[in-house]
């Protein structure tokens, strides 16, 4: 694939200096992003639809905190600074299983659940980084944090391909199981759907996909990006398919945006900032129609 | 096409330290309605649900299918659809999601499964409604609706849980004539039910669980009965002088 990449890089830049493309596309590590954009873009606002639907923002949320962790224990066990992929993947899933199998065995509400685990994440994440701020530069750690487009190399990119691909084999054959389980789970299970299951398979999803994007998006805005392009699209959409098609236009876009605004403006913004403002822009204007035009109110409250 | 009969030995069942369910013995002949009445709380839900292999139960539940058929089919209309009313999901899309194998809701019907969505709706009073939202639904409609997913495919067991509750009186006309019907295809149907005039009318036999089996039989003695009468607490206005069953046939359960 590194042929590709390089051949894309090549081509695009050419273009760039030919005064087709903007000059922005004259750095590799732009091009580099944007390809990641147009793959995370669709595929987080997909999924995003999923989330909203299951109600599981504030478990994306956990992944996304608890990759922070991953990050420090990587770094700990001498994974390399910018790409603690293993430490990230097994740790995230780790705890995503966990919490999963925890929330199937106990009476506290799912949200009460999470916070818990978050917290002793955060905890066990927090006192780790003491350790790893010895070692290396924290600009690091704010590219995890917040996103960063200069740090997108290679490996990011197939991470992020070979993840795309888990991420739609499992979730387009699924994806009606895993809704009909979420909406009402004794009448999935009568339908012959293992519910569990499902719903082990949709946090392993979310998980994959929340450490994929860490270079772009960021740990902490990771959630934002699952979340906020899915409820714009909700605010004036009434049927699945105009639902799951906008979310990912939507979350597409602020990619895309996200990445070249704060390049073609100089504005000193991490990626992952800028992309969830311009999410937050379409949530705005989507919230704006929907109470300006009674069209768009057609479920009942 | 004849549904299965459905023998429970000893059928217990507890959650978190509570007997909900213990020792329910009895016999769903096969191809009847038969329907399960009791108070709230008694545990009728549960009992549907282990019938459906969801709770933990002790005891034995066998189902004595009559087709030779490898995949047995169990239709199955819950009690109410728990879901978010503004999310963008229209029928059409709620039809999708049931009769599609693989293919993803939102990219509409695989071949020919539209055509039984659509027949199915049809049959529940639901033609036309395609494109509504489920939370633009009324209560009653949403209720149809997950009548006709339960008919896709024609089931050969039929399992409903209060379905009635939120129907209208044509909506409670649709559903009778849909029951009467799969009866008469020899469809077995289990019936959670508190309108004891219905089940006076339909049954072929019920049974009453309190926790325990309090009665399993044809309905018209035990629906006779001052137990009856006790158990669901009808109110008797002329006690004194209306006889029990006329006070059961208009009456429901508590």
């Amino acid at each position: 694939m590194t042929d590709f990449y390089e051949w894309v890089r090549t081509s695009l830049q050419a273009l760039a200096q030919q005064g087709t493309l903007p000059q922005a596309f004259e750095y590799g590590f732009v091009i580099n992003a944007l390809l990641c954009a147009l793959l995370i873009g669709p595929l987080l606002g997909g999924v995003g639809t999923m989330v909203v639907a299951k109600r599981m923002a504030f478990f994306s949320q956990s992944i996304g905190n608890a990759a922070m962790t991953g990050v420090a224990i990587g770094v700990i066990l001498g994974e390399s600074y910018t790409e603690p992929y293993i430490s990230m993947f097994c740790f995230c899933i780790l705890f995503a299983l966990l919490l999963n199998y925890t929330k199937g065995r106990t009476q506290l509400s799912s949200d009460t659940l999470i916070g818990v685990f978050l917290s002793v994440s955060l905890a066990v994440g927090a006192s780790l980084l003491l350790f790893v701020s010895a070692k290396v530069n924290t600009h690091i750690l704010e590219a995890v944090l917040f996103g960063s487009v200069l740090t997108v190399s290679n490996t990011d990119m197939n991470v992020l391909l070979i993840v795309t691909c888990v991420v739609l084999a499992l979730g387009i054959p699924l994806f009606n199981n895993m809704l009909l389980a979420s909406l009402n789970p004794s009448l999935a299970h009568a339908r012959k759907i293992r519910v569990e299951l499902m719903e082990y398979m949709f946090v392993l999803i979310i998980t994959l996909l929340t450490v994929a994007c860490l270079k772009i998006v960021g740990a902490v805005l990771v959630e934002a990006l699952l979340l906020i392009p899915a409820a714009a699209a909700r605010n004036v959409i009434t049927s699945l398919r105009g639902f799951v098609i906008l979310s990912m236009i939507i979350s597409t876009i602020s990619c895309i945006a996200g990445v070249l605004i704060p390049m073609q403006f100089d504005l000193p913004l991490p990626s992952g900032g800028a992309i969830i403002m311009v999410a937050a822009s379409f949530f705005m204007i989507t919230t704006i129609m929907r109470a300006a035009f009674p069209a768009y109110r057609t479920a009942r409250n | 096409m004849s549904g299965p009969s459905i023998q429970c030995q000893q059928l217990g069942l507890s959650l978190g330290g509570v007997d909900i369910l213990s020792g329910i013995d009895l016999t769903i002949p096969a191809g009847e309605i038969h329907c399960v009445i009791g108070p709230n709380g008694g545990g009728k839900t549960s009992f549907v649900r282990s019938l459906l292999g969801q709770m933990p139960h002790t005891g034995n539940i066998e189902m004595r299918w009559n087709s030779d058929a490898k995949q047995h089919t169990i239709g199955y209309v819950p009690q109410f659809l728990d879901f978010d009313k503004s999310l963008p999901v229209s029928v059409d899309d709620f039809m999708a999601m049931v009769c599609n194998h693989k293919r993803p809701a939102f990219a509409g019907f695989s071949r020919g499964k539209r055509e039984l969505a659509e027949r199915a709706l049809e049959r529940v009073g639901l033609a036309g409604k395609y494109k509504t939202q489920l939370g633009s639904l009324s209560g009653g409609e949403r209720q149809r609706m997950l009548f006709a997913q339960a008919l896709i495919p024609q089931p050969e067991l039929l399992i409903l849980d209060e379905p009635m509750t939120s129907l209208d009186n044509r909506g409670e006309e649709i559903f009778l004539s849909l029951i009467e019907e799969l009866r008469s295809q020899g469809v077995t149907i289990v019936w959670i039910a508190h309108d004891l005039q219905q089940v006076r009318e339909l049954a072929a036999t019920i049974s009453c669980i309190d926790r325990t089996l309090v009665y399993v039989g044809p309905p018209q003695p035990f629906l006779d009965s001052d137990t009856a009468a006790k158990l669901f607490r009808f109110t008797r206005p002329h006690a004194d002088t209306a006889p029990l069953s006329a006070l059961a046939s208009t009456g429901s359960a508590q």
